[in-house]
């Protein structure tokens, strides 16, 4: 009796009337979730990740930058015969912050052109390597036809070490630019491609790719949708480890001479050049050594952060 | 089993005959020739025909083509005499002959035509493949020497069995290339032969004219000599390896006075390993550290996944892989010659020191630390998510127990896969701590025969560095099944 007297008591003036609207039934109450989003915010929480991430853009932006305002040219030796601008010590004049070298070159200007290349290297075959490894990877876990040929071409490519490959293509090809990314690049994207073809392998057969399947998507939309997505982590780990290998490889190769030839200006061949002066002019060597490892190292680590942060596994809360 | 060995045996003649030969087609292709013969002292000397003919002869020795002479273009005319005489009839059909061969015919100053045949890609691979395997043979000597003149005397063709210099028996020949067919004793392996050879060609300009095998293969250094008694009875001190005797057409009075026979030309013994030796030690050595080092430190890590130390060690692994192997090197070499006083050359203090060996042992180690760290912390950890620890663990084993005498047991099978491959692939050497520390080993040699444009030896090494690998991969599955009975080979064709 009370409960029907407390209804007869409230205002209806305070009520109004609402529309049945069946699509907010449908909506999920859930945390606002973006991809990119958390695969950032993971990886700023990273105090390490973000001090390599300034070295690292410093280093980048300084190579490909300061080389367009010094004009350094690495075969014009304006200062060869005045004695007095060879071996100026580094900090020792402003103008030459790194000091000169045998030819009185500023070390400063040889050092970010020698960087640039490098670093233009190691990303260009990263790109190739990358780009070709994933496409044919994809559909190599897919096709079982393509997979018999391509067992058997991996087979033989990856049992030879690359550094045999790489030497005997820069030395029959001729040391250049383009022909050195060609050698570093030729077999290593089989590498990535057999990478990819595993973790595709593993997810091809997952229920919601055999729906998609019995649905009659065509295999590109499975794999560019269904597939490549959950592969990010994997690809950014697989290149955070190709570009600085690749800069250690460029390094090594034009230290043994077979490189980048004399005409180019690039880390490893200042490696090569300033050997000769580790005792008489110690810093002509061990700056280009330094920037190697520093470039190197904050790259390797940036792209290891940047692995960890975009696994979705890692942004639960 | 037998059926799937012999199969990838196959499959890996195969896999190196293929790089090998497309190896072969680049650098006899993409290679200009002319640039072979710029650091050639002798050739740089000769002027006129002498140095046209010179060079002919060196292209035709490093394989590039086929040189005929007057002699040879005469040699199937039918009228040798006048053929001889330059613009007559007779030397007009033996050049159309030759030309019909795709020859090019072209002239001396003094007009005395010669042919030159360029080989085709095929016929290089062919020539190759062809010379590769010498087997010697009792006509070698009547073949090679007396149907072409050389020599006028006669010999006797036979096997026979003999003593050799330490008194065991051995197979000996007579009117083979080498003396000593089979004997025993003499180091590793203790059973040596001169039966079956390979041929690789001949080195140049480094080394020119040995053989690319012998180069890689001969001591170093100084020769050693030490007191040995000659066929004559003669007791001398010299450093001939009389075991290697070759046969000679032309021998000296030195020789007559040290050896009953032709076979005379020996190798020497020196103070120093060979090129493949000297990889091998720093090889072995610094591999032998890596994995007494890389093993207890990965079940380490493992044992205290996500603890201090684990963290530590992945940092570690992280860091040398980061860092230019170039860099790692150089920074070694460098705290090595300040703190510890060591060489930062190899040669400066040489073979004979041990201060030599340990930086470059250091870093040989120290580079292949992190694979074997994180790859051994990687199975560990797999194996002790497996149901046989959990039951372990539960029937109450202790977790050292559990560690060292079952996950361990399982764990070490993919480690087993690996150790062929680097003991064998210790050979190839090390590139770039062998430049950088210039040890003379052969991996040393590839960069330093490129640089000189040295083909054949880079083909050698080519060849020797692939098959290795591939044969290194083969023996390697094969050793995991004499580990882990449960791996069936077959059965991994379709690794899914």
């Amino acid at each position: 009796m009370s409960e029907k007297n407390n209804q007869d008591n409230f205002d209806k003036s305070l009520f109004e009337f609402q529309i049945a609207d069946d699509s907010a039934s449908e909506h999920i109450a859930a945390p606002k979730y973006s991809y990119w989003g958390s695969v950032f915010r993971r990886f700023f929480s990273n105090k390490i990740a973000i001090l390599m991430l300034v070295i690292a853009i410093t280093v980048v932006l300084f190579a490909f930058i300061q080389p367009i305002f010094s004009g350094y040219d690495h075969m014009k030796t304006p200062n060869i015969n005045n004695k007095a601008m060879h071996y100026i010590r580094p900090f020792k004049s402003t103008q030459y912050i790194f000091g000169t070298d045998d030819k009185g070159n500023s070390l400063f200007d040889a050092l970010w052109s020698g960087a640039r290349n490098s670093l233009f290297i190691a990303i260009m075959a990263t790109l190739i390597t990358e780009t070709i490894g994933i496409i044919v990877g994809m559909f190599w876990g897919f096709s079982k036809k393509m997979d018999v040929i391509m067992i058997e071409v991996y087979n033989v490519l990856s049992n030879i070490p690359t550094t045999l490959i790489a030497m005997i293509l820069v030395y029959t090809l001729g040391g250049g630019f383009w022909q050195l990314i060609f050698a570093l690049s030729v077999t290593s994207w089989i590498g990535t491609a057999y990478f990819i073809r595993v973790q595709v392998m593993i997810i091809r057969d997952r229920e919601y790719n055999l729906a998609s399947q019995c649905l009659g998507t065509p295999t590109w939309k499975i794999i560019l949708n269904n597939i490549l997505p959950y592969l990010i982590s994997i690809i950014i780990t697989s290149v955070s480890r190709d570009v600085p290998s690749f800069i250690s490889y460029e390094v090594a190769l034009s230290y043994m001479g077979v490189g980048l030839g004399q005409q180019f200006a690039s880390l490893g061949q200042m490696v090569q050049k300033y050997s000769p002066y580790m005792t008489s002019a110690p810093y002509l060597f061990w700056i280009p050594v330094i920037t190697t490892a520093v470039i190197s190292v904050s790259l390797y680590i940036v792209g290891q952060a940047l692995a960890d942060a975009s696994d979705p596994r890692t942004h639960m809360i | 089993m037998k059926g799937y060995i012999l199969k990838r045996i196959l499959r890996s003649i195969i896999s190196v005959f293929i790089v090998v030969s497309i190896v072969i087609t680049m650098i006899f292709t993409l290679i200009p020739r002319t640039k072979l013969l710029d650091n050639d002292q002798a050739y740089k000397k000769l002027t006129g025909d002498t140095k046209t003919a010179y060079r002919l002869n060196m292209y035709q020795k490093l394989g590039y083509l086929h040189f005929a002479r007057i002699g040879e273009i005469c040699a199937e005319s039918e009228d040798p005499a006048g053929c001889q005489v330059n613009g007559s009839e007779a030397q007009k059909a033996a050049l159309k002959e030759f030309e019909e061969k795709d020859y090019v015919i072209e002239y001396f100053r003094n007009k005395t035509p010669y042919a030159t045949h360029d080989y085709t890609i095929p016929e290089l691979i062919f020539h190759f493949w062809g010379n590769l395997i010498k087997i010697d043979n009792k006509n070698f000597v009547q073949k090679n020497y007396i149907d072409t003149g050389v020599i006028s005397t006669d010999i006797e063709k036979k096997y026979y069995i003999g003593k050799d210099d330490n008194n065991f028996p051995a197979i000996l020949c007579s009117g083979c290339e080498y003396k000593y067919q089979l004997y025993f004793g003499h180091g590793f392996p203790f059973i040596h032969q001169n039966k079956i050879r390979l041929n690789f060609g001949i080195s140049y300009p480094t080394k020119s004219g040995m053989s690319t095998l012998t180069v890689i293969n001969e001591g170093q250094g100084s020769q050693k000599a030490f007191m040995q008694t000659f066929p004559t009875g003669l007791q001398q001190e010299s450093p001939l390896k009389q075991m290697t005797a070759k046969f000679k057409p032309n021998i000296d009075h030195l020789d007559s006075t040290r050896f009953t026979d032709n076979y005379a030309d020996c190798e020497s013994y020196y103070e120093s390993p060979s090129m493949v030796n000297t990889s091998y030690i720093f090889g072995i050595i610094s591999l032998i550290i890596a994995y007494a080092l890389g093993l207890p430190a990965g079940m380490g890590m493992a044992r205290n996944k996500g603890g201090f130390w684990d963290k530590i060690g992945v940092a570690f692994i992280n860091f040398i892989i980061a860092l230019p192997s170039l860099a790692l090197i150089f920074f070694v070499r460098q705290i090595g010659a300040t703190l510890f006083g060591l060489p930062d050359k190899f040669p400066m203090l040489g073979f004979n020191n041990v201060k030599s060996y340990l930086a470059p042992l250091f870093i040989l180690s120290l580079l292949s630390l992190p694979g074997l760290m994180t790859w051994t912390r990687r199975y560990m950890i797999d194996q002790s998510n497996a149901d046989y620890v959990k039951f372990a663990k539960a029937k109450g084993l202790s977790q050292r127990e559990i560690f060292t005498k079952h996950i361990l047991k399982n764990a070490i099978i993919p480690i087993v896969n690996g150790i062929p491959g680097s003991i064998i692939l210790c050979i190839s050497g090390a590139f770039i701590t062998e430049s950088a520390f210039a040890i003379p080993g052969m991996g040393k040699m590839l960069p330093d025969s490129i640089n000189k444009m040295n083909n054949n030896m880079v083909i050698t090494l080519a060849f020797i560095f692939a098959a290795l690998s591939i044969f290194s991969v083969l023996l390697g599955d094969l050793l995991m099944t004499v580990v882990d009975p449960r791996i069936q080979l077959q059965a991994r064709g379709g690794k899914k």
